[in-house]
Order: C-alpha cells, then structure tokens, then sequence
C-alpha cells in the first residue's frame, strides 16, 4: 500500500480544498475505499476525512429532505420521516451490505462507491478499461453473472453496486455539490455518466467538488413504496437484479409511477420508457412485461447475465403486483 | 492534520489508549498489534466476515475498514470489555454466559464478533427478537455452528445465568456439559494461529504465482533484498533441504513446499520472504518473471488423449479410480421393473473458515516448535520434518486454537514455510495467510461430475445402482485418493443394494487441489443417488419416505463391499421422521391449493458415513495420569476444531474412570506431551479416541481398584495426594506414597484403539469401516417460481449416534453441517481467479439457515465407546439432496446442478415449459 498521510476537513469548504489537491481522496465510512487500496486499485497519498461534515437529516421548506453527505446508512434508514414517507429508501438501504457496514457508511460514500466488478478489483491479473484506461475488458468473455445487460460499452460493462442509490434515483433525489467554483445542485439521474469510453470517469462532478448533501422532494406518492432485491443469499450479498418502485393506482389504473432498477446497468436505472408506458393503465403481468420490454430494448446481455434480463421484468411484475394490491 | 506520530487517544474498554504511528492503520491491526486486544478477529481484512466487529461510540463496526486516526476520543468495546466487570477475572456477561449455556460458541474464531455486534443490539435491545437479531449478526459470518444457537443465546441473553450443577460420577454421558474450553472463547482469551509469537518473530510473507500453469525464474533477489533493510531473508525451493514434496497420502506425494521452476496452482508459494518486526511486508517489485503456460481446468479435456500432464508419470492426469463391483448390475438394471438414470454436476466448494492459516515457530535447543492451527499435529510433524531433512523428533507441534478446518486443515500449509525460516535464520518467525491465500492456495471440496443409474422391481426394492463419477482433483493430489476410494463404498446410500458397480475417478487439472472437504466426496455422490431416489419412488408409485423405508439397511445388511452390518440406525432415523413427514406434505398440500407462483415443497434424503480410514490404520491413543499430588491428567491429543472433541473425550474417559468432569486437567494436543490421536477428520474422534479414552478411563479405574482391593462397583473420589475408593469398604489410595513413573505419575494408563477393519479387494469388496452412522434430514421450503428463488421453512435432522455423549454438541455439529449443506446446495460456487474473497465467495449468513430440530437417535454400535458413533460428516450429507427433492416437489423440475442458484433454477422451470 502507498504512503499516505491522514487529513481531517473542518467544513464543506476545507473538503472541497483539499479534494483538488493531487493524490487526496475524501474518507467518508472507509467501507469501500480502504479495501480498494488494500487491493492496490487505488493510490491516494493523502486520505481526507469528511464525517466531521453534515450528519443532519432536516425538513425542506417545500417539505423534502435534506440529508448531509455524512449521514450514517444506519442512520438515514431508521430515520422516522423517511420511513414514513420514503419507505423505500429504507428498505432499500436494509436491503444493502451488513448492519456494521452500514453504521459506518456514508450517503456520499454509498453514491461514490467503485464498482465491485472482480476484474476491476484484481490489478494484478486482469484487464480493465476503467482501472487502467484502455487495458481492455476481461468481464466481456469472463464472469460476468453481475454485471450491467443495458447502459455498458464495449470498454466496460460494470454495474453500479448500490441498493440505496436505486430508491434515491426513484425518489427524483438531487445532488448538492460543492467545488472551488461554487455550489450546485445536480439530479442523481444525471448524477452518473455511462462508460462508453470513459468508464474511468464515473460521474460529472468536476475536479475537486464534494457531495454536501443529497435533497428529497416532497413526493407523495412515496409513501407508497416499496423495494424488492434478488440475490444468492439472504443478506450481504449483490443484487442480481432490484427494483424500487412508487405507486398508486385509481380506479385500476396507475395515476402515478416510480420505477428504477439496480443490479443491471452501470449506474442505478431509472426505468423512465417503462413508467410512462404503464401509466394510466392496468397493472398487469402483460402490461409490466411489454413496458419492460421497451424499456430494456437497448439492452446488450452477455452469456453469463442474459438471465437478468428476464429476471428484471418478473421482479417488476412482483413489486408493482405487491404494491397496488393487483394479482398480476 | 495528523500525521504519522502524532497522538490520537481514544477509549478502550474503558482505558485511554494513545494511539501512536500510521494514523491510517486499520483499527483491529491496532487493537492487536499495539493494544494487545488479540480477541478482536482477522478474517478478511475486507468487512466480508464481521469477526473484528467492535463497538465504537456504541455501533457495530468492522474494525478492519476503520482507520485509527478517525477515532480520536472515541470509546471502544472490543470483545475483552465485554464482561459486566471490567477487570474481575470470571465475571461473564449474561450474553456470554448465553454463549456457552446454548453452545453458541464451536472453534470460537467468529465469537467476538458475534459477541460484540449482539452486545451493540442487546445495549439497545435487551429482549429482540429473533428477525432484529438477524440483522444485527447478518454481517458476521459463521462456518461452525449454522447460527441457530447464536440467534437461541442472544434472544435469551436477558436471562440470569444459572451455573450448571455438578455431574455425578459416571452421569457425564450424555449430559449438556457445557464446553469445557469455552470460556476463553467467549472472554477472547483463546488463542489462535495468529495470536500468538514470540518476541522478535520474523514476519513471513510468500511470493505467490497469479497464473493457473506458469513457468518462472527470478532475477537479482540478493540486489532486491540488498536495497530493503527490512527484509532480513529469502528463500526459494533451492533452499528446502530435505524432500521438497508433501502430500497426506506418502504414496501420491507431490506437493512442493516451494515450486521448482513451474507452478501450477494460482496461488501456489515460489519464494519466501521474511521481514524484520516492524517493517512493512512488502513484496512489491519482487524479481520474479512469470511465463505463463497452457492450463487445464476441466477435467473431461484433461483426461481426454493428448491433452498435456499435470504431472509427468500419471497419464491421462489419472490420479486414481476407486472401485465397488458387486453382481452383475448391469444385467439387474436391465431385468428391474423400473429403471432411472441421469447425472449430477458439482462446485468447487471453499472450506472458508474464518481463521486463514496463521501459525509461529522457533528453536528450542535443537528442536524446531511450530504452534499453528492444524487438524493433524502429527502429520504436521512428520511432513515438516521431512521438508526440513530433520528427523520426526526435532519438531515439535504445539497446535492453537484452530478457527474452523472442515478437511483443509489436515495438509500442511505453512508450518513448512515457518520450519524452514527459522532453520536457516535461528531467529522465531510468523505468519499469517490473507483471507485471498487461503482461499487460492489450500484445498476445495472435488467438483463432480456424476452419472448413475438405479432400478428397483414392481414393489420398490432396489436392485441394482451403476455410478460412474468424475472428480477434479486439481493441481495436487491431496486427497484425491480418500475421495476416489471412498465413494464408491458410498454410492448405494444406506440401502441395500444386490447389484452395483460404482466407480469414481480423480483426474487432475491446474485448479486447485481437491481436497479433505467434510464428507470426502459422499456428499457429492449422495445428491446423485437421493435425487434419483425420488424420480424412482414416483416411477414405482411409492411415497418418498416409504420408498427409502424399505430399502433401509437393517442389522445384519449386507453393503457393496460384502461387509454386514451392526448398529444400523439408517431405519430409526426415517422412521423419527414419519410423523414430521405426514405433517409437511399437509402442509404442503394446503399452501399449494391456491394457484400462485409461491409453491412448497418437501424433501427427504439420507446419510450414512464410515468413520475413520477406509481399510487403512488409524490408531488413536490416550493417555491418562494421576500426579502425586492427586491432578488427575488427560492428554488429549485428539484436536478439538470446534466440533468439541476437547469435551466429549473426557466425558467419555470421566465415566470409564468414574470421577466427575470437572477433575481433569487437560493437556495437549502437543506432540512433546500427548500420544498421537490421529487426525480430526472422517468422523473418527468421538469413535477412535473416544475408545481409547475409554479404555485408558478403564484401566486407571481398575489399577486404582487393585491397590483398594475393591471390585468394580466402588466409587472414587479424588482428594488431595489421595484417591478414596468407597465400595463394601471404604480404602484412601495415598497417591504420594506410590513411586511416580518416568512421565511423573503416581497412576498412569495409556490405552491404543485402531478400528477392526479390514482391505478392499479389486472389486471394492472387505471391511473398509468397523462403524457407520446415519442420519436422514427433511427439508420443507418454498420457491418462487417467477423469480427462481428458493427460501427454506424448516430442516427436520434425525440421526443416529449410537450413544449421544453431549446432545448440545451434537445439535450443534447437525446445525452446523446444515448450513455448509445449504451452501452446497444453493449458493457456494468457487471460480478460481474469480471469487477468491468472501463476498464474491458467499457462505450462508444467519438469514439463510432456517429453523432445524434435531431429532437425535441412539442405536448403540458395539465398536463404538458407550456405543457412540461419528456425526460430524454426515450432518452436511443428506442436506443438499433434500434441498433437491424438495424443489422437485414444489416444481416438478428436477435438477442436476448445484449451486441451484435463482438463474438456474428459473432457467430450469423456463425448460419445463412453465409461462
């Protein structure tokens, strides 16, 4: 492991300086970014600690939430007004990793997390676009059982590993960033850039911004939510497929939808084709399954996760059925 | 900023602590390096395993993922401040006390992280229930004891702790003794491989290829090692000096202890560096150059003509075919009335304890000591010594605390490598294996490849069973030999059979060695056999469980290898299920009336397992003394890996002596101080040691009678320097008067059982195990159809023993058997170079194992001590094959791959035809 010196940010301020710095990297819950440098994936020469920073969940004033970057996973799911109006987030971030690593897990941190992709973990033996830019892939003909069937390239087809940011990005959830430049406010479904042939570059956040916070708008129909994640065991596993959803239904057909998948693509999918084709209709197994297909039409499985692609639509058919009270 | 040497000062346990140096050093390196907190566990070093969980600022945290320079006045709980009474030597916390009054703790290498994450539950949550329990532990992994009584002893960790009431002589069979080694294990004061070292131990790291097949040299190490003050020396093959070639079975040996010129193994050692204390065990830039080579991971291309050798000298990369030939089964399978056939293809499947080898050594004198976990000391001793050309009596193996071994820890690993550093350099050394070694470099379950025919005639008595299996034994044989022989003894199932022919063969591939995985290849050849049981049962119109009733072994059976049978139980066992049977298929029935995409299923199979080698000697002796002072002494080399041979080998010997457990002393496993009790593995410790324990019980017991002059009904009772013998009259045995023997006893007796068996001819026939036991399990479940899920209900384990010496041990094994059964059923899958850490590895976790009743059956076997049997193999046995019929049950699909994961078993209802 590289030398590296220990730093503590005092405010968003001091983060954001001492992100631009060369070989800084910030330090939220440690979960993931300590075990990448033990792998020799990453290389920071100086670690930033940011959970001085907001651990506050407050009201809006337009009735949203706004959670600091450093807020606990633990924390954030047992918070009582986003069980009651965003249960799905909740769940969602249950549904993740295990109770240890939540407690010490950050919001941020969960958002920035690297992709968990095995080839992309082993610098010493395997090839990997966004490890080493333009070393080539080794997950397209390799094990590639978790991986991204819609939003990949050739360079790379890693999927984005987060439970909690599959709610968020269903929850409309806005990204608060900080960088020497000022403030600003980026949605999370834009949050995130596909590889194509950058799949180094993950997000849009410029040199040196930070994550302050990440805002909920008020949302109604959130209160009717849900979160269902397919997997090898019962916890503490990847998701080989998840879907957040938000319904509510009148009269038997959908008024108002929310859908977004994880486990399938290289950031968490919004399923925006499939919500608008399933609105103002019937909730059934025929209806989820021909919107689904729209919405995974440019989807380009692979051998070993062409499953998922079957797996998706049954798991949608199963939240949205469990959801509006519909036998689909 | 902080930097390197600057002060941070957090709380521990109550005490402030000034954390000095690397500000980013991981805070269970800390606690146990610098702290001296060695009951916080290492496991992975990734946050996969829970076992350095602590409780910071009152939440559960993995210690491994937290750097120390972020806990600057923070308060800390390691499993050492766990007691009521910081500081009051004895006082457990009722949570502990839980532990070992529910037998929650087995190798105790996963306690204090399932202590301390449910002690953060429990301080918010004294009474939770078992799904918040759940939760809580869901992040600490467990290979020992399937978690129902770590979930058991949490929920009822409120309660007061009544202290168990002394035993009277001769009531210790049987009794829920309470582990005699457990409060270390829960206080955090055991001690395993990586625990432990002396003062000044050189840090051994190895130099490991990446590559399946590769060719290497090295280039300028002395110029490496000149500009890197803190490597104190390096080795490579050509300094091994005695026979660089290991292997468990002497005639197949083939392992080097360091390659020579070509590795085949990912993960196999070529060189091996020791560092200075202190300096950073760094091997980057090591000058190695790899040549990579063509490999071979299938077995089918690896056996097929042309294809290139593994080792040169075994053609075809055959390493073995085992052998049962009884009757002519093809022409009964051709005369049966009903007939069916298929196949079964399985993983490789990771030991994944918790505890990664780790060990330290050092002279004494001449004598090179080794403490390191193990399964085997004494297979330790005579493997190293002969590595090191030394002869068996220069080293010494003091064996630690092993977290976890299920087979993998009976070959060598690195006692070579610690042997050899401090040979060449005289100065102690250690190591300890990454989570990522362990996994690349040691043993795997064989992955199979089975096919098989079984028939039975027009009212369900089964005639005849062809078997044909192919196991990939990877780069080195291993155990390739035991697996090859043993399954074909096994293949029928415990059921009569007239007509078989079963062979397995072992072919050798550049994956890694298949090895001693509990069950040796039987659980394998049992999901072939019981899920063909099930489509024959339907075929012959017979209920499952009546099907299998008629075709039980009964006394006086004859096997496949001719041999017959006594203490049979396989027909007990079934028959404790048939009432859970009636019910479950009821069950079944009314959930599965409503159409829906959630169907219930229920499923049967069955065990049985020879214990101890198959037709080979496997002695164990015990010895047992009586010091002038009146301690009464037990060397106990039978190694005790969780299972809790420490225990159930003094209640045996405290019932055949006729004092009271809580006398003895116990020493050992060390091979300086205890006879060799063989290995812990086929089952044999309850069995082999546990005869021998008894009959050196027996033999004190009667030279303590002869020098009373009393017969055997008199009582004993130990007092100072005195043994008071109490019959028609009562006699004081002066203990101190008596000359004591050479190994300074007053009483001495040493007592040798090797199990009566007998060879194999050519066609597998003999006496290969004087005892089996058996067991059947029954599975209830429910799959989602849509999704290709399965979630189990309740596993019902009815198993014979012989004799139960300790029912919370026993429930513990069948518990913990269970889940590794689970896994092999429905999720462990190792792809070499692919899932080499534990969250691309996936064990079950406390969400995964469902209830289990352990029905416990006791037809005594006139081998076994008291009439006990072995268990600790069969429990995983049947699970897998019940998991099977019962997803056939629910489905209709049957299926002839594990790991049944949610693609597979989705894509497998798709090819039924189902919407």
């Amino acid at each position: 492991m590289t030398p590296f010196t220990f730093a503590r940010a005092t405010s968003p301020e001091d983060a954001a300086r001492l992100a631009a710095l060369e070989g800084h990297r910030l330090l939220g819950g440690g979960t993931n970014l300590v075990d990448l440098m033990r792998k020799g994936v990453e290389h920071p020469t100086t670690l930033v600690d940011v959970t001085a920073l907001s651990t506050e969940i407050i009201e809006t004033a337009r009735g949203g939430l706004l959670i600091g970057a450093a807020t606990r996973n633990t924390a954030l799911a047992a918070h009582p007004l986003v069980r009651t109006r965003y249960p799905v987030l909740s769940r969602a971030i249950l549904a993740g990793a295990s109770a240890q690593i939540r407690n010490m897990a950050t919001v941020a941190g969960n958002i920035l997390q690297r992709s968990r992709c095995a080839y992309f973990n082993d610098p010493a033996a395997s090839r990997c676009n966004k490890r080493a830019p333009g070393s080539g892939c080794d997950a397209r003909e390799g094990f590639n059982r978790y991986h991204a069937i819609i939003g990949g390239s050739p360079a790379c087809i890693s999927a984005h590993p987060s439970d909690m940011c599959v709610a968020l990005v269903a929850l409309d959830a806005q990204v608060h960033l900080l960088g020497m430049t000022g403030a600003r406010t980026v949605p999370l479904a834009e949050f995130y850039r596909l590889p194509g042939d950058t799949p180094q570059i993950e997000t849009v956040m410029a040199p040196g911004e930070i994550i302050t916070a990440i805002e909920l708008p008020p949302l109604p129909v959130a209160a009717r939510s849900d979160y269902r994640k397919v997997r090898d065991r019962a916890s503490y596993a990847f998701a080989l497929v998840s879907v957040a959803a938000c319904a509510s239904v009148q009269d038997g057909v959908l008024t108002e939808l929310r859908l977004a998948f994880g486990g399938i693509a290289p950031k968490p999918w919004r399923a925006l084709h499939a919500e608008q084709a399933l609105l103002g209709g019937p909730v059934t197994r025929e209806a989820v399954f021909a919107a689904m297909d729209l919405e995974l039409a440019e989807a380009a499985p692979l051998a070993g996760n062409a499953f998922k692609l079957e797996l998706a639509r049954r798991t949608a058919v199963a939240v949205l059925a469990d959801l509006t009270g519909v036998t689909a | 900023m902080n930097q390197p040497g600057r002060f941070a000062t957090l709380t521990v346990n109550g005490r402030a602590i000034a954390a000095t140096g690397d500000p980013a050093r991981r805070l269970s390196d800390f606690l146990r390096e610098e702290a001296g907190l060695r009951g916080t566990k290492s496991g992975c070093d990734a946050g996969d395993c829970g076992a350095c969980t602590v409780i910071a600022d009152g939440a559960a945290v993995c210690a491994c993922l937290m750097p120390v320079g972020r806990l600057a006045g923070a308060r800390v709980t390691t499993v050492e401040g766990l007691a009521d009474a910081p500081g009051e030597a004895g006082t457990l916390s009722r949570l502990q006390s839980a532990f070992l009054r529910h037998g929650a703790a087995q190798c105790g290498i996963c306690t204090p992280g399932m202590l301390t994450a449910a002690a953060a539950l429990l301080a918010k949550k004294p009474r939770p229930t078992e799904a918040e329990a759940e939760v809580a532990l869901g992040g600490v992994l467990c290979r020992c004891t399937g978690y129902r009584k770590i979930l058991a002893a949490v929920c009822d960790a409120w309660r007061e702790d009544v202290p168990e009431a002394p035993l009277a002589p001769g009531a210790a069979v049987g009794a829920r003794v309470r582990r005699l080694d457990g409060v270390p294990k829960v206080t955090g004061a055991d001690r395993f491989g990586a625990d432990e070292w002396p003062e000044g131990a050189l840090l051994l790291k190895a130099v490991r290829s990446p590559h399946f097949h590769a060719g290497f040299h090295f280039g300028d190490i002395s110029a490496w090692k000149a500009a890197r003050p803190g490597v104190a020396a390096i080795f490579t093959a050509a300094d091994i000096p005695g026979r660089n070639r290991f292997g468990v079975i002497p005639a197949f040996a083939d392992q080097p202890a360091l390659a020579e010129g070509t590795a085949r193994l990912r993960g196999e050692a070529v060189a091996l560096v020791a560092f200075e204390p202190g300096a950073e065990p760094d091997l980057t830039d090591f000058p190695v150059t790899w040549q990579p080579l063509p490999y071979l991971l299938d077995p089918a291309e690896a056996e097929a003509e042309g294809a290139q050798l593994v080792h040169q000298g075994r053609p075809g990369n055959h390493l073995i075919t085992g052998r049962v030939r009884r009757g002519d089964a093809a022409a009964a399978l051709a005369a049966s009335t009903h007939v069916v056939q298929g196949s079964m293809e399985t993983a490789f499947v990771e030991h994944a304890y918790i505890e990664p080898e780790a060990g330290s050594a050092w002279m004494e004198g001449e004598v090179l000591c080794i403490r390191a976990c193990t399964q085997a000391p004494v297979m330790d001793r005579d493997e190293t010594a002969a590595i090191l050309g030394l002869p068996p009596e220069r080293v010494r193996v003091l064996p630690t605390a092993v977290g976890g071994g299920f087979g993998s820890k009976l070959d060598v690993s690195l006692q070579p490598l610690l042997g050899l550093a401090v040979l060449k350099t005289g100065r102690p050394a250690r190591m300890v294996y990454t989570r990522a070694e362990s996994m690349t470099s040691t043993t795997k379950r064989h992955p199979a490849r089975i096919t098989a025919q079984i028939g039975c005639d027009a009212d369900g008595h089964v005639t005849a069973l062809s078997f044909d299996g192919l196991f990939d034994t990877g780069a080195y044989a291993s155990w390739g030999p035991t697996v090859a022989n043993r399954v074909p003894v096994h293949a029928t199932g415990p059921y009569r059979t007239p007509a078989v022919l079963a062979r397995a063969r072992a072919i050798h591939t550049h994956g890694p060695s298949g090895g001693a995985f509990r069950g040796f290849g039987v659980p394998q050849a049992a999901l072939a056999q019981e899920t063909l049981y099930d489509q024959l049962a339907d075929l012959a119109g017979i209920d499952r469980l009546e099907f299998r009733l008629r075709n039980a072994f009964v006394e006086g059976d004859a096997t496949a290898t001719g041999q017959v049978l006594h203490g049979t139980g396989i027909h007990d066992c079934l028959t404790a299920l048939a009432p859970h049977w009636t019910r479950a298929l009821a069950e079944a029935a009314a959930a599965n009336a409503a159409p829906g995409h959630l169907r219930r299923g229920v499923g049967v199979a069955s065990c049985w397992y020879g214990c101890g080698n198959t037709s080979l000697p496997n002695p164990s002796t015990i010895r047992l003394g009586l010091t002038p002072e009146g301690t009464l002494v037990l060397h106990q080399g039978a190694m005790d890996i969780g299972q809790g041979a420490n225990t159930v080998i003094t209640q045996i010997c405290a019932d055949a002596l006729g004092l009271p457990v809580e006398a003895f002393t116990l020493v050992g496993p060390d091979t300086f101080l205890t006879p060799d009790a063989g290995k812990t593995s086929a089952s044999r410790q309850t069995y082999v040691s546990g005869r021998a324990a008894q009959a050196a019980g027996a033999a004190l017991r009667a030279q303590i009678l002869r020098l009373a002059g009393l017969n055997g009904a008199a009582s004993l009772r130990l007092e100072a320097a005195a043994v008071v013998v109490e019959g028609e009259t009562s006699h004081r045995v002066d203990l101190a008067a008596l000359p004591p023997n050479p190994h300074g006893y007053a009483l001495m007796a040493e007592e040798t059982y090797d199990p009566p068996t007998a060879p194999l001819d050519a066609d597998g026939q003999g006496t290969p195990y004087a005892v089996y036991g058996y067991g059947a399990q029954m599975v209830e479940l429910e799959v989602d159809t849509e999704l290709g899920t399965v979630r189990l209900l309740k596993i019902t384990a009815a198993h014979d023993l012989g004799r139960v010496i300790n029912p919370t041990l026993a429930e513990g094994q069948t518990e913990g058997g269970i889940a590794q059964g689970i896994g092999l059923a429905l999720m462990e899958e190792y792809i070499p170079g692919r899932t080499e850490n534990l969250h691309d590895y996936l064990i079950p976790t406390i969400g995964d194992v469902p209830p289990i009743e352990s029905l416990l059956i006791e037809r005594a076997d006139p081998e076994g001590p008291f009439g006990a049997k072995g268990l600790g193999e069969h429990v995983l046995i049947p699970t897998a094959p019940a998991i099977l019929n019962a997803v056939r049950h629910a489905t209709g699909v049957t299926i002839t791959r594990v790991p049944l994961l949610p693609h597979r078993l989705r894509a497998a209802i798709l090819a039924k035809g189902a919407p």
